[in-house]
């Protein structure tokens, strides 16, 4: 499958010169082509557009992209949220944009993304382990962004305004592009300004505390947020060079309530205005600067990039005493910055008619440290270094077989910390405790893969099996401290081996004039986990909570349908099932945490004047009782979402215009996967959001 | 190639489906009255240097865990989801800012293998307390990681 991957994005990368129309989403055109995209992938993969994160534009990307059968959004408040595959997220997904794996603090639970998601041209989600291609964290799946579309006028852009109803937010985004000849050039802007939203409840309680909420609104989730870009290039015949700077900002309040140890002495007015950040909040920045080279010749092709990127995280918040902790003398509570420099080299040769082979090797080399009162993540430095080869086989125009292995060396050097305040030992002497030790560990991998695609007349059949794995991360190896977000004592254990993963996977697609339907099941199987697992202990009123490796098994499917019923209606059906168990350790018989319940989306599309359109559609999730401490079992729901659309062409420009109303019936609902789930929040009440962009 | 891996799938589905019966804990443990003794009571009275008789009882389908205590003051009036609805009888004057905001927190293993367990612990008032409200927080874990709390008035009076 990972093969497959590889092989499927090598010809992304490949085709990118052509790339100049974005695919349709879902409603995607029936046949011939179809069949092509299922056929490229031995692997369950989904590939959307533009046009289909404008469709279903739902405040982040990741909720965007919920609406794929297999993608969950795990959301913290109403600007953030996080991307989960299968139900794995956090450190177990790679997000990569434009062939480079993106990073962020990906361990941590209340930021999003670091993407502008108006820059983004494609989406391509990899539902599987895809370490061959990008090693270490992608063991659930892959999400690739790509932004690299190659303008083919002297000038053109976009530029889009939009507005949502729940969180009052307001956003301006520009796209201004040229190619000149072999030259060209790019420049994203985007802006986003949204105040505290609101739920469908009076008061929530969380920790035995009982809040009660002005008007519904969640005080102090408000946020704003800023993103440049620019892309200078150079395409000729043979060879292409792209060089891109890029810079996402964003500042968002904590739920006040629910940050913190000490938050209820506040004498902040939260409820003052919807619009203003007040403490606790946090700062994002995400900078990086990536350069990539592509050469191709006869049946030969060979992929260069350099990227380096830099996040700064800031959290700030009321300084208060706790335990032996005194007062600190400022709100600066944690910094995390951290840079990663990545080197990558990529080659295609064909060997034979039908017979290509592949190989790449990568290095990245990731520099961490941390500051502020509050510890919870220790300075690091981790050096990594990847090969693979992978070769593909094409026997029959129908019929085609894959198969690859990898390798992979870290390194990672975890620095020891000690508390600026003294805690009393056992003798009464107080003493500078240490949080962390030095910790030096390698780690080897070794990964591996094999595919076959079949395409007998209107079935299109897919089978993989392959391993991937992951390895532990600073956080899991040396955190020690106070989870003050959650009010949880988290400890790590140095001695965590690299998490492995088993998976068989499966694809049954028939495509034919009117339908098509689509069957994606899968069996996981990893022999050590890394669970945070909740024990009986406590530290200072704090339940303890360990970091562990167990075995778990995972299981479910996704399943498509799409009916093109008359040429202007269509309808579409998705649905989704996983289940998850832990097979050994304290968790034994437990599933695993956020584990998403079978949800399923049907929506009526009705399409007028060519590229008019309203659907309807309802998502229903079912009751989720398979928890684990400390969650609660989730009550089934559904919603109606309702989406419109159309452009108007107005001489030499496109007006682009669409609505989208979603949880029109205002319901009170909880998301199983939601994080604030655990604080008792419901998901947003109706919402409307529209956007006009104009092409040009 | 198809129809193996899809008899292969089904049995590891049946598998699944086989061992999703196994037992586990899937309830909470409770923080339950001890009888007559259970002290401190919801909106009980103490002063500075009096004893504070902790005296619950806890209760768990499968094992207990551990629990803990802290007692932290309500000068600012927040309240908590239990019973720790404003106490009647207690008036918040202005003066009550006086001596030394109390804070009370400590944990406490409870011995492996029970289901119910009763606490007796003697927790002193200091001399110097600052008068007023405060919460008496009362926590529990079960062994498998299942957490209860439960939030008590006192009031520290002259």
């Amino acid at each position: 499958m990972i093969a497959e991957i590889a092989v499927a994005m090598a010809a992304l990368l490949l085709s990118e010169a052509k790339d100049t129309t974005e695919t349709l989403g879902p409603a995607k055109v029936f046949g011939e082509s179809v069949k092509r995209e299922l056929m490229h992938l031995s692997l369950g993969s989904v590939e959307v557009g533009h046009n289909f994160i404008e469709n279903n534009f739902s405040g982040t990307l990741m909720q965007s992209l919920s609406a794929i059968p297999g993608v969950q959004a795990r959301t913290i408040g109403s600007g953030q949220s996080k991307p989960a595959i299968r139900g794995l997220g956090f450190n177990r997904i790679a997000v990569v944009v434009d062939g480079i794996k993106h990073e962020g603090q990906q361990w941590g639970d209340d930021h999003g993304l670091e993407i502008d998601q108006f820059a983004i041209d494609r989406v391509e989600v990899i539902k599987g382990p895809g370490a061959l291609m990008y090693g270490s964290d992608a063991i659930g799946g892959v999400l690739g962004i790509y932004t690299n579309y190659l303008p083919v006028e002297p000038f053109e852009g976009r530029v889009n305004i939009f507005g949502r109803t729940n969180n009052l937010s307001a956003g301006l985004s520009a796209r201004l592009q040229g190619r000149n000849d072999h030259f060209y050039w790019r420049l994203h802007l985007t802006g986003t300004d949204y105040a505290d939203y609101k739920v469908p409840i009076d008061e929530i309680e969380y920790y035995s505390y009982r809040i009660p909420l002005k008007d519904g609104t969640l005080r102090n989730t408000a946020g704003r947020e800023a993103d440049a870009a620019l892309t200078l290039g150079y395409v000729g015949d043979s060879f292409r060079n792209d060089f891109k700077v890029s810079e996402t900002w964003s500042k968002s309040g904590f739920f006040a309530n629910a940050h913190g140890l000490e938050v209820r002495l506040s004498g902040i007015n939260y409820d003052a205005s919807r619009r203003d950040i007040d403490l606790p909040w946090q700062s994002v920045n995400h900078l990086a600067v990536h350069n990539h080279s592509h050469y191709h010749a006869s049946g030969f092709t060979l992929d260069a990039d350099v990227a380096w990127q830099w996040n700064h995280r800031q959290e700030r918040s009321e300084p208060v005493s706790h335990g032996y902790m005194p007062t600190p003398p400022d709100d600066l509570e944690r910094v995390f910055s951290k840079y990663t420099l990545t080197g990558k080299l990529g080659s295609k040769v064909e060997l034979s008619a039908g017979n290509q082979l592949q190989a790449g090797l990568d290095a990245e080399f990731q520099h961490n440290r941390r500051g502020g009162w509050g510890f919870i993540i220790p300075d690091f430095e981790t050096v990594s270094g990847g090969v693979f080869v992978i070769d593909r086989h094409k026997f029959l125009e129908a019929l085609s077989v894959n198969a690859g292995i990898r390798y992979d060396h870290v390194y990672t050097s975890v620095h020891s910390y000690s508390d600026w305040f003294t805690t009393p030992d056992d003798t009464g002497t107080p003493v500078y405790k240490q949080r962390s030790g030095d910790i030096r560990r390698h780690f080897d991998s070794f990964s591996w893969s094999a595919g076959i695609t079949w395409s007998p007349g209107k079935w299109v059949v897919k089978a993989n099996i392959g391993n991937s794995f992951r390895v532990p991360i600073a956080k899991e190896l040396g955190a020690d401290g106070v989870n003050y977000h959650i009010f949880r004592y988290e400890k790590g254990s140095p001695d965590l081996s690299p998490e492995e993963s088993y998976e068989v996977d499966m694809g049954i697609n028939w495509v034919g004039e009117r339908l098509t339907l689509r069957l994606d099941p899968y069996f996981n199987w990893f022999p050590n986990y890394i669970y945070l697992s909740p024990g009986s202990t406590y530290y200072e009123g704090l339940q303890m909570y360990t970091y562990t490796q167990a075995q778990v098994l995972r299981t479910g499917f996704e399943a498509q349908a799409v009916w093109k019923i008359l040429s202007f209606l269509e309808l579409e059906a998705g649905a989704e099932y996983l289940f998850a168990r832990q097979m050994s350790g304290a968790k034994k018989g437990y599933t695993l945490p956020f584990c998403p319940p079978w949800k399923a989306d049907i929506a009526l599309k009705y399409t007028f004047l060519e590229d008019g359109y309203v659907s309807l559609g309802t998502r229903i999730a079912g009751v989720q009782r398979e928890i684990v401490p400390p969650e609660k079992p989730t009550e089934g729901w559904f919603i109606l979402n309702l989406s419109a659309g159309k452009s108007f062409t107005l001489k030499n420009t496109v007006l682009k215009t669409g609505l989208q109303v979603e949880n029109l019936l205002n319901r009170r609902y909880f998301d199983h996967t939601s994080y604030y789930r655990l604080i008792g929040v419901p998901e947003p009440g109706i919402n409307a959001s529209l956007m006009l962009g104009l092409e040009f | 190639m198809k129809t193996h891996s899809v008899i292969i799938f089904l049995a590891l589905s049946a598998l699944l489906a086989s061992c999703s019966t196994e037992k586990k804990d899937m309830t909470a443990p409770e923080i339950v009255s001890a009888g007559e003794e259970t002290s401190p009571l919801n909106c009980a009275e103490y002063h500075p240097g009096d004893i504070i008789q902790f005296v619950w009882a806890f209760s768990d389908d499968v094992e207990l865990g551990s629990f803990n205590v802290e007692i932290h003051s309500n000068h600012d009036h927040h309240t908590h989801s239990t019973e720790a609805e404003d106490c009647p009888e207690h008036h918040h004057d202005e003066g009550e800012e006086e001596g030394e905001l109390w804070i009370f927190n400590e944990d406490y293993p409870i011995p492996s293998g029970q289901t119910y367990y009763k606490t007796n612990i003697p927790i002193a008032v200091p001399a110097n307390a600052a008068h007023g409200e405060y919460h008496f927080m009362i926590r529990v874990t079960d062994a498998a990681g299942w957490q209860q709390l439960r939030s008590l008035a006192i009031n520290i009076g002259e």
